[in-house]
């Protein structure tokens, strides 16, 4: 019995410890947003956050996130509560099929959490693991692009709440 | 004012029925009453094949074309919103499921494909909207005793002397109406949605991770199945000891089926594990004796020889070279190519009570039906398809062996299977782009125009394999003596007397060419054929646009000037070069930076593209891509300028990295670390500019495809001065 957090709630599983954390978070808690693009950690399509950080999870077994704290793309936002990715992802009409695009934000999520104002060349780098066979990355771009400026010129309208003095 | 002839058409002519009980359509094939494939809900009003509204004004649209991504369901719920007065995001749209209410109007079947979509429906359904608009103020007029021409409507409401009724309060009026065949369209002055941008209605879903796709179906007591196949295609099993796979964990079932050893299990990893521990034997087939190079040779020789059929034959070849000034010959290849969709093949079918129900995102629901409908022996009336969102397409989903194998399966366990196939099964076990070797010897005079253009293809039929595949499904009926008498005599008469349209299109219709002989070879060994983005465009573009360039460089002519030159009967596709040409001369490539342009008409649509290139480190590298269109009406200018950019990048990753090699008969690339899809630090900036023609809709999905490879090429020769004649490009070092 493999115990984790999924989504904020605390699940468990019987499956195999070997079985990647995809086919248990789609087969087993019928989540299926996550999705299956090539088995191997080359497409990004299975992508998930393991305490924050952007994870492949089509090779990654169940056993090695007993423990962890697993936020897949049903735990960013809902369609009555978009992140501000997911926003700007309907603004711009990024998806085409649309297959890849809960990894596409869910890496972009990982991105903006660690780095808020990142430079386009960041973001090639961030998303370089994520294949998009539609070619929507000019558009993917650009909505990361965007989220992380309206994120600046908040910012930047804000009263400053921390002086450090 | 453009009218349809619906009664011709045969749309429409439907009545309306309220709450349940039997919707009935009448077929536009001539094949009696079929019941429509809808759930009528309470109260609801089924006006036609389309469209259900609900009194809570809810209004379900029945969307006849399939989704891969191409933004058709934005697109069709465009033109009937647009007629019908209704928001094109306010619709409640779902995948229609099998009936002839629904073929393409282009092919007179049910299938997508051929960037058929936006002209094929673009005055029917405008008409469906209209008609039905029509009934619903006729409707109104009567509850709200007032006269028709006195009422207006607004985004789903009836607008009477400043009040507004939710369409939802008249349908039960309007179920005893009988809709008009022709009420009057909208002139284009007035349009709301057809030609303005506006986000793709299926965003949001596709956004979250709740668009369902065929590979998220689930349904109770599914189990969940993984095939074996032979590294050979056609290969069948010689013998294979199941026994170490039935004790894995899990497996419920070991089979034999068709195409190889299918291992059931309860879950998809279950079976995933027990499907390595079988160690089958395959037959040995010929097409295990080939390998990439056997297979080049093949076609070298059939170029030299004399043998194939003439698919044009204008003017005196011979006479155009005598009257040329410069004369060029050269050979290209492009290779075999999988199409690689993110979404693997899957598909669920639950078998019960002599009844089937699938779910797939498929091309042809249609042919879906008629597979499970043959190799299940289940009535296709009896059959229940529900197709689903595709993870890309680009042609493979209209192959549907996969359908067959789950349909195998189902029927021999007697469970409900999903199937799914692997990122290896899709590369190494798919349908393929055909490879091909095309030769151009051409002549120019001294006024740069050409004054022959002999052209020769050796390559696959893709038409034979799509008949081979698509008429099991569409004729279920049709037994399998019949369907190879067919498929064979499909082969022999493209083999000997006219050239498949699909192997030789677009290799020289776009140009002025006096004399002219086109001659196609055909070359088979056994590997699948498939549609493939733009199909024969894909390559013969490559072929025809370089050569080309060759020949405004041997003639010292502008490549821009040489093409405006040679399209004078062609004027589209002339005006588009113009434009682009012009965007050319003011592009200030940074140094080191190169352009090349490369223009292309397939699937009624004009594209011309310039693009800039610089060479790293003996790598091509594409920076930027101008694209000019005329596509006719842009339903959703935001759409073509998607679709482009997504051709541009599709096409982009066969011009630099596509390529599948033989072994042993074997596909040797089996996923991405070997069959590298573009991705995005590599990925140019694409500019759109589309031409505001205001003609009917033409093609979109496919034409912005065939321009790109070549006009990377052009822009490596002016880079480097190195022609590259094969794709993949690959400087020599």
């Amino acid at each position: 019995m493999i115990e984790f957090k999924l989504n904020g709630a605390i699940v468990s599983t019987d499956d195999a410890p070997d079985t990647p954390l995809l086919w248990v978070v789609r087969d087993t808690f019928k989540l299926k947003g996550s999705k299956f693009g090539c088995g191997a950690g080359l497409c990004g399509a299975c992508t998930m956050h393991i305490d924050g950080a952007a994870i492949r999870t089509c090779l990654l077994p169940i056993s090695s996130v007993a423990g962890r704290d697993v936020t897949t793309i049903e735990g960013l936002g809902t369609p009555e509560n978009l992140h501000p990715l997911q926003a700007a992802w309907h603004e711009l009409s990024v998806p085409q099929c649309g297959y890849c695009q809960s990894g596409q934000i869910m890496s972009a999520a990982a991105l903006l959490a660690d780095n808020p104002s990142p430079s386009a060349a960041d973001v090639d780098t961030a998303m370089a693991g994520n294949i998009c066979r539609c070619g929507c990355y000019g558009r993917i771009k650009e909505a990361i692009l965007q989220v992380a400026g309206a994120a600046l010129a908040y910012d930047a309208a804000a009263p400053a709440q921390e002086t450090g003095a | 004012m453009s009218t349809v002839n619906v009664s011709r058409r045969g749309f429409l002519k439907s009545s309306g029925i309220v709450g349940g009980g039997l919707v009935v359509g009448f077929s536009l094939s001539g094949c009696g009453r079929a019941p429509l494939p809808i759930e009528p809900e309470a109260g609801g009003y089924v006006p036609n094949a389309f469209l259900q509204i609900s009194p809570d004004n809810s209004i379900r649209f029945y969307c006849p074309r399939d989704e891969m991504g191409q933004g058709v369901t934005t697109g069709l719920a465009t033109l009937i919103g647009e007629e019908l007065d209704v928001d094109p995001a306010a619709f409640d749209v779902v995948f229609a499921g099998v009936h002839p209410d629904y073929n393409n109007p282009a092919m007179m079947v049910q299938n997508t494909g051929g960037s058929t979509s936006m002209k094929a429906h673009y005055l029917p359904l405008r008409q469906v909207g209209a008609n039905t608009r029509a009934v619903l103020i006729e409707a109104a007029a009567i509850d709200l005793n007032l006269r028709a021409d006195q009422l207006e409507t607004d985004n789903r409401y009836i607008i009477a002397n400043g009040s507004r009724y939710p369409y939802g309060k008249f349908v039960n009026t309007a179920a005893r109406l009988q809709a008009p065949e022709a009420a009057p369209l909208k002139s284009t002055d007035d349009f709301h949605y057809i030609n303005h941008t506006f986000p793709r209605i299926d965003a949001i879903a596709k956004a979250t991770g709740t668009a369902e796709f065929g590979i998220d179906v689930d349904i109770p007591g599914m189990h969940h199945a993984v095939v074996r196949r032979s590294p050979v295609t056609g290969a069948l099993v010689e013998s294979v000891d199941t026994s170490a796979a039935k004790a894995m964990p899990g497996v419920t079932d070991v089979i034999e089926i068709s195409s190889g050893v299918a291992v059931v299990a309860q879950k998809y990893w279950q079976a995933k594990q027990a499907a390595q521990k079988l160690e089958p034997v395959w037959q040995e087939v010929p097409l295990g004796r080939m390998d990439s190079a056997s297979l080049r040779h093949d076609y070298e020789q059939l170029m030299a020889g004399e043998d194939g059929v003439v698919a044009a034959d204008e003017g005196d070849i011979e006479a155009g070279l005598e009257a040329a000034h410069s004369t060029l010959e050269a050979q290209y290849w492009t290779p075999y190519l999988a199409h690689a969709p993110l979404e693997p093949m899957n598909a669920v079918l639950n078998i019960a009570d002599g009844k089937a129900e699938l779910w797939s995102g498929t091309q042809s629901s249609q042919a879906a039906q008629g597979l499970v409908a043959r190799f299940s022996g289940i009535d296709p009336e009896n059959i229940t398809v529900h197709n689903t969102y595709m993870g890309g397409a680009f042609g493979r989903r209209g192959f549907l062996t996969h359908v067959i194998e789950v349909t195998e399966i189902a029927t021999a366990v007697d469970k409900p299977i999903q199937l799914v196939w692997s990122r290896e099964d899709d590369i190494r076990h798919g349908v393929y782009r055909p490879s091909s070797l095309m030769k151009i010897r051409a002549g120019i005079n001294a006024q740069g125009n050409v004054t022959t253009w002999d052209a020769k293809r050796v390559g696959g039929n893709v038409g034979v394999d799509t008949l081979r595949s698509m008429l099991p499904g569409l004729f279920p009926g049709l037994g399998d003596g019949t369907i190879n008498w067919m498929v064979g005599m499909a082969d022999t008469t493209v083999r000997g007397w006219i050239a498949d349209p699909t192997s030789i299109e677009g290799i020289f219709e776009d140009y002025d060419f006096e004399n002219l002989k086109v001659t196609h070879t055909t070359v088979e060994h056994g590997l699948p054929l498939a549609f493939w983005r733009a199909v024969g465009h894909s390559y013969t573009s490559f072929a025809k646009e370089s050569m080309m360039d060759e020949l405004a460089i041997a003639a010292g002519v502008d490549p821009v000037e040489f093409r405006l030159t040679n399209t004078q009967n062609n004027p589209r596709l002339n005006n588009v070069i113009r434009i682009a040409g012009e965007a050319m001369r003011e592009m200030q490539p940074a140094q080191g930076r190169y352009l090349g342009f490369a223009a292309h008409h397939s699937f009624a649509t004009d594209v011309a593209e310039i693009a800039e290139v610089s060479i790293d480190n003996g790598k091509v590298r594409v920076h930027k891509v101008t694209c000019v269109v005329d596509c006719g009406i842009a339903v959703n200018p935001d759409v073509v300028r998607a679709q482009m950019e997504g051709s541009i990048m599709f096409g982009l990753t066969a011009a630099l990295y596509g390529n599948l090699d033989l072994e042993g008969g074997a596909i040797r690339e089996s996923n991405f670390h070997d069959y590298p899809i573009l991705r995005m630090n590599e990925a140019p900036a694409v500019e759109v500019i589309i031409v505001d023609s205001g003609t009917e809709p033409t093609g979109v999905g496919e034409p912005g495809l065939p321009p790109i490879a070549p006009a990377v090429a052009n822009a490596v020769f002016a880079a480097t001065g190195q022609r590259l004649r094969s794709l993949p490009l690959k400087l020599q070092v």
